[in-house]
């Protein structure tokens, strides 16, 4: 196999793949610490700033996924974040930030990956 | 702060209230975020229902969006000043009236409209105005362009006697505080031989030469002008000859100073009757309008005027007044006074118009009231004596 396709040997199935892919993910997470760079601009990772328990800001969110009568859905690049709550208005919501205010009862991470 | 700013900048620019209903709302949120279309206040009313407002622009845009949703947009209400200007684009006269109204606003408050002038004790306001008019300060002048700096300098000039003054326009006013110069009697120098001469009449009380000689003598009446202590000292043994010296010392004298006033037993009060003309005029760039004016039906009557001037705040002055003359119409009522009261009242006054005589540094030793008759005519006098130093160095050979 490695004679035949020597410049193929990260397409391999199982272990090399796998530990390729954290290998890569660790080397970001690790030269971003190193550099002390902020974590939410390189790694896509949101940065939650919660005021008291009414106002809410999500920076580098994702997505809206869903938004009913007490509650709210939020992809962001660390999962969804699930927000409970009464009276919640989407204050402002642009490319990259969204706010929300509303009493938040209850902010969890689902499906965090 | 920064909320009411955003409000304030989105009702300058103008926003829509929409009302957006369907299956896929989060959706039409996301499509309008990646797009570009700022939503705010997103607030759901119901399930599938959520009101929001957007931008004018915005919400040209927002047809596609909701079509690829499936969502359905409802406009519920416009807000903010495009709409506004909108409703009334139509009226000409109007825009054509506020645009003028801040163009003439302008204009009006770049002309200088008022002059006020403080500080001035015996320098007349009217005078200073005159030398300002003609360094170009007056009302009706161009605020800009005016060197306040060098008005200073030329005013302290042409003026005189001023030792301080300051220029300041403040919106459509200047300002000009002064501040007099105070005459001080001419101080002979130490090395120029003088004289020590009297102020004014008196008789010398008291006199201590501490160079010179004494030329008066205790007890002795002076006259204005006599010299007092002498600064020619005769040479010994030569009848022309005369040394020279700066005469100096202190000549006590006693002075009076006296007042009269006629005591008057009656008195004259004018009483309102209660009837009363009003004239209103109107000043307009110094050029006086009248507006109602009527005849004078009074043959006795005070005047009172009223002006409002158009200001904004203190310093900003429009070149507008409105005057309002009136006329009460009086009658004189002649009132006896009790003779003792009359020649209270009289004495009084006489006592203060002497009083007022009396130079600083002189010390009041006596007061004394008198009543004259001439005739039949009652006068009070008030004579005050004093005590003071009337020596007063000058020149010899000067005046």
């Amino acid at each position: 196999m490695a004679k035949s396709n020597p410049g193929n040997t990260n397409a391999k199935p199982g272990k090399g793949r796998n530990r390729k892919g954290t290998i890569k993910k660790s080397f970001r997470e690790k030269f971003t610490e190193l550099l002390e760079l902020p974590k939410d601009l390189l790694l896509d990772r949101p940065k939650l700033t919660l005021i008291g328990c009414r106002d809410m800001m999500i920076e580098n969110y994702k997505s809206v996924l869903e938004y009913g009568v007490g509650y709210m859905r939020v992809k962001t690049g660390s999962g969804i974040v699930r927000i409970t709550g009464n009276n919640l208005v989407i204050r402002e919501i642009s490319h990259d930030d969204i706010i929300i205010s509303g009493t938040v009862h209850s902010v969890e991470f689902t499906d965090a990956g | 702060m920064k909320f009411l700013l955003f409000r304030l900048w989105n009702y300058a620019r103008g926003y829509v209230i929409i009302i957006v209903e369907g299956f896929f709302i989060e959706k039409f949120i996301n499509i309008c975020a990646r797009r570009r279309i700022l939503l705010w206040n997103v607030r759901i009313q119901k399930e599938h229902r959520v009101t929001a407002r957007m931008s004018i622009s915005g919400f040209r845009l927002i047809r596609p969006v909701a079509r690829k949703t499936g969502c359905r947009v409802r406009l519920l209400k416009k807000t903010g000043l495009p709409f506004v200007f909108n409703k009334y684009r139509r009226r000409k006269a109007f825009f054509a009236g506020a645009v003028l109204f801040f163009i003439l606003l302008n204009v009006l408050a770049s002309f200088i409209w008022s002059i006020e002038i403080s500080g001035n004790e015996r320098l007349e306001t009217a005078f200073i105005e005159d030398v300002l008019a003609g360094n170009g300060i007056k009302p009706g002048r161009l605020k800009y362009g005016i060197d306040t700096r060098a008005t200073v300098d030329r005013m302290m000039l042409e003026i005189g006697r001023i030792s301080w003054i300051s220029i300041n326009i403040r919106g459509t006013k200047v300002k000009v505080q002064i501040r007099e110069r105070e005459d001080i009697p001419e101080i002979v120098p130490r090395h120029i031989p003088c004289d020590v001469i009297a102020q004014r009449d008196g008789i010398v009380k008291q006199i201590i030469a501490t160079e010179g000689i004494e030329a008066v003598a205790e007890g002795q009446t002076v006259k204005k002008g006599q010299v007092l202590i002498s600064g020619r000292i005769p040479v010994k043994g030569s009848e022309e000859q005369y040394r020279h010296v700066h005469a100096m010392g202190t000549v006590k004298a006693r002075t009076w100073y006296e007042a009269e006033v006629p005591v008057v037993f009656t008195e004259t009060e004018r009483l309102r009757t209660g009837r009363m003309i009003k004239d209103h005029s109107l000043i307009l760039f110094s050029k006086k309008l009248d507006l109602i004016r009527r005849k004078n039906r009074f043959s006795e009557y005070t005047t009172e005027e009223t002006r409002k001037k158009l200001t904004i705040s203190e310093d900003l002055v429009f070149p507008f007044e409105w005057v309002v003359v009136t006329r009460y119409e009086v009658t004189s009522v002649q009132a006896s006074i009790r003779e003792t009261d009359a020649r209270e009242k009289a004495a009084e006054e006489a006592y203060k118009e002497a009083l007022e005589l009396v130079p600083e540094g002189a010390e009041i030793i006596e007061e004394n009231i008198y009543f004259t008759e001439e005739d039949g005519k009652l006068t009070a006098r008030a004579i005050l004596e004093c005590v003071e130093d009337i020596g007063l160095s000058r020149r010899i050979g000067g005046n």
